[in-house]
């Protein structure tokens, strides 16, 4: 496969844009999981930065990916990473890391992974411990990465409880998971992952278990939280509206690949790849159109086990170009006129 | 108005729900004593015209799929009535129905379950799953049977040659339209939908709301579409109505819904969307505290403890649901009063035309790369 290949070159490419600012950047990561059923490439070569204080939100079908990097970054991911870089640079200080060349149980990676690094995941309901009060699983990662002094912790606990919004953060300190409401949990995840003012949050589908009003009340949280802390936000969501309210950049992934990159602006009013597009043209709109046919992508993600030649997008690609589509696979390159706006796309070449 | 934007539709009313509750018990102790009751639906109205698609949307625990099953008989009501006006035997009330007279009226009223993954026995055939309405209701047996399936798969975009084979081996997408050529085998009347998209991706939800809407053009279906997504009811429903615990707050067209509501709690839920303009960021308005739980709810109307606009009556008396003028349903006090925000129109941001398919390169081009 010539997969390896074109990775390379867009590793190059990537890495332009990075600036000294950023606090992760990510070079042509690959991982792979080896199942009786076969390989599954899962990440084929995903390259990008988060910039201090802001948020990257990273879009894509199920399957494309996008958890997966998110697991990378912390070293939870069940799978192997076969190559790249995660170099991540934690605040005030100029020493850069590499994640993947740490022991994934190791003391560096555990001294950064629930204190420079934290993780909100998408179910509140099973990534918080049902045997303990929520206050003891807040307490348990101060104690670990701040301070020795359990009422110090008790009292920081309590503190993060009340600044994530919740009516009486004693009594809550002292509930068990079950005695919350969903949106109580999600706060708790998120009070827990900030415990330790985090230089990167990687925020895996946070509102996608929610109702709406209270997404809402969550996505406003974590928007004010950002400002006063300066945590910089990797923001893993399918959800295009929540994209638009949410980040300040946005990467597009389709199958392991990041397929554009670029301001939220520009992809929401100047998309250039045709996936980004056909995503945007599927989302019924208010007060658009109503009554009338939604567009769909033709087709379905192929299947994981299979590799799919040239682009990966080109089966369901409307405007595939027959002979070079489905033969090479495009490289990561700039948008005419642009220093931010990346697309892999042979439209674009 | 694009109320009336599907042909076909009439004045005539296919469904009507009167007064329906449905409260569970709450058991506790040795002898599981009832000592109190979850009132998942408490008394609700609402009615369905031929051919029409009703929105059925509220925060999760409000009601909404309990509403649904309750209608089908899948779960028995406590109380109300539930009136189908079923083209053979003329109307019923469902709501009275023995298991013999139910099942003369079943053929008419199906349902499409929200998970694809536990609404197909992973035990038969996508064939058998398909068919078991056609057999159990003794409509066809054999190779006409078997025509049958292969046309409804054919009528949702499944290659008649998968019947065969086991719901494992399909995707998300394609089990919900195994799912909805189970709904459509004995030609029903009325499909409730309890969230059928709400377990797939953007681009196969995309897919399979236009199957439904096609689908209810061909055969004159009347949707109850239970979601919970509100752009996604926006965009499928002619009328809408909101529940909040077991109540319905608010029903009206969907225009007049999202554009100009009469109901604060439907006010903060359309301002909760959050909309794919990121020239449009929106603060949502602050709704203090939870949802309250249907087994011990708030005194007056259920939701003046988070309400903005509440007053003394509120806490006090409960409002009923009545007409304000052009089919519009408010249950609130003060709904000729308040002046609430609607949803903005996402006009604004254009809808980038898809690059057309290039000629193929010649072989040399490629070459270089």
């Amino acid at each position: 496969m010539t997969n390896v290949a074109t990775g390379t070159g867009t590793a190059a490419t990537g890495t332009q844009i990075v600036s000294e600012d950023d606090v992760v950047r990510v070079e042509d990561l690959r991982l792979s999981f080896y199942t009786t059923l076969g390989v599954v490439r899962a990440l084929n070569g995903v390259s990008f930065n988060i910039p201090r204080g802001k948020v990257l939100g990273v879009v894509g079908e199920s399957g494309c990916g996008k958890s997966q990097t998110g697991l990378s970054i912390m070293q939870l991911t069940p799978g192997r990473i076969e190559g790249g870089r995660i170099l991540f640079r934690e605040f005030n200080t100029s020493e850069v890391v590499d994640i993947t060349k740490l022991e994934k149980n190791g003391p560096e990676m555990r001294k950064i992974r629930g204190n420079h690094i934290s993780m909100i995941f998408q179910e509140p309901m099973t990534s918080l411990n049902p045997c303990y009060t929520v206050g003891y699983q807040i307490e348990e990662a101060i104690l670990l990465h701040q301070t020795q002094d359990k009422a110090e912790a008790r009292r920081r606990a309590v503190d993060i409880l009340r600044k994530v919004g919740m009516p009486n953060p004693e009594r809550i300190a002292d509930s068990y998971p079950h005695q919350l409401s969903g949106g109580m949990r999600q706060r708790a995840m998120i009070a827990m992952a900030l415990s330790c003012t985090p230089t990167l949050l990687i925020a895996d589908e946070p509102t996608t278990a929610l109702d709406v009003t209270t997404e809402a009340q969550i996505l406003d949280l974590m928007r004010d939280l950002q400002n006063e802390i300066g945590t910089s936000i990797m923001f893993i969501t399918h959800n295009m509206g929540v994209v638009a309210q949410m980040c300040d950049e946005v990467a597009v992934m389709y199958l392991g690949r990041i397929i554009e990159r670029a301001a939220v602006d520009d992809i929401f009013y100047d998309p250039k790849h045709p996936y980004t597009i056909s995503l945007l043209r599927s989302i019924p709109r208010l007060g658009v159109a109503r009554g009338q046919k939604l567009e769909s992508i033709k087709g379905t993600v192929p299947d994981p086990y299979s590799t799919v030649p040239g682009c990966p997008f080109h089966p369901r690609c409307p405007a595939a170009i027959p002979g070079l589509c489905d033969a090479v696979m495009p490289d990561e390159t700039f948008v005419a006129g642009s220093r931010t706006h990346t697309v892999r796309c042979h439209l674009y070449t | 108005m694009d109320t009336a934007k599907k042909n076909g539709k009439s004045d005539e009313i296919l469904l009507e729900v009167r007064g329906l509750k449905k409260h569970f018990p709450i058991q506790s102790g040795f002898l599981r004593r009832v000592t109190g009751y979850v009132k998942a639906v408490d008394g609700i109205d609402f009615y369905i015209k031929k051919g029409e698609t009703l929105g059925l949307v509220g925060e999760s625990g409000c009601g909404k799929s309990t509403t649904g099953r309750t209608i089908l008989r899948l779960l028995d009501p406590t109380a109300g009535e539930v009136i189908f006006d079923d083209p053979n035997i003329g109307k019923v009330d469902l709501a009275k129905l023995n298991r013999s007279q139910l099942k003369r009226v079943r053929p008419n009223m199906q349902i499409i379950f929200q998970d694809p993954f536990s609404s197909l026995n992973p035990r038969l055939t996508v064939g058998q799953i398909v068919g078991e309405p056609l057999e159990i209701q003794k409509v066809a047996s054999g190779q006409a049977l078997r025509d049958r399936v292969a046309e409804l798969l054919q009528e949702v975009g499944i290659r008649p040659e998968n019947m065969t084979r086991y719901p494992h081996a399909f995707s998300g997408g394609q089990r919900q339209r195994i799912g909805i050529a189970r709904a459509l085998a004995l030609n029903p009347k009325l499909i409730v939908c309890d969230e059928p998209v709400s377990a797939l991706d953007v681009s196969i939800q995309a897919q399979v709301l236009n199957l439904l809407e096609d689908l209810q053009e061909k055969y004159d279906l009347t949707y109850l579409f239970v979601a919970h997504d509100l752009s996604v009811v926006e965009h499928i429903s002619d009328r809408v109505a909101v529940m909040y615990v077991g109540y319905i707050v608010e029903m009206a067209s969907t225009e007049d819904l999202y554009y100009h509501p009469k109901h604060p709690y439907t006010e903060a839920l359309l301002a909760a969307i959050p909309k794919p303009d990121p020239r449009k960021r929106t603060r949502p308005i602050k709704l203090p505290g939870d949802v309250p739980s249907p087994a011990n709810p708030p005194s007056g109307c259920y939701f003046h403890p988070r309400c903005r606009y509440a007053e003394d009556i509120c806490k006090v008396e409960r409002p009923p649901l009545r007409d304000i003028g052009g089919e519009h349903w408010v249950a609130c006090h003060f709904a000729e009063k308040l002046q609430l925000q609607g949803v903005s129109r996402l006009n604004e941001i254009p809808l980038i035309e898809l690059p057309k398919r290039q000629a193929p390169v010649p072989a040399t081009t490629t070459a270089t790369t």
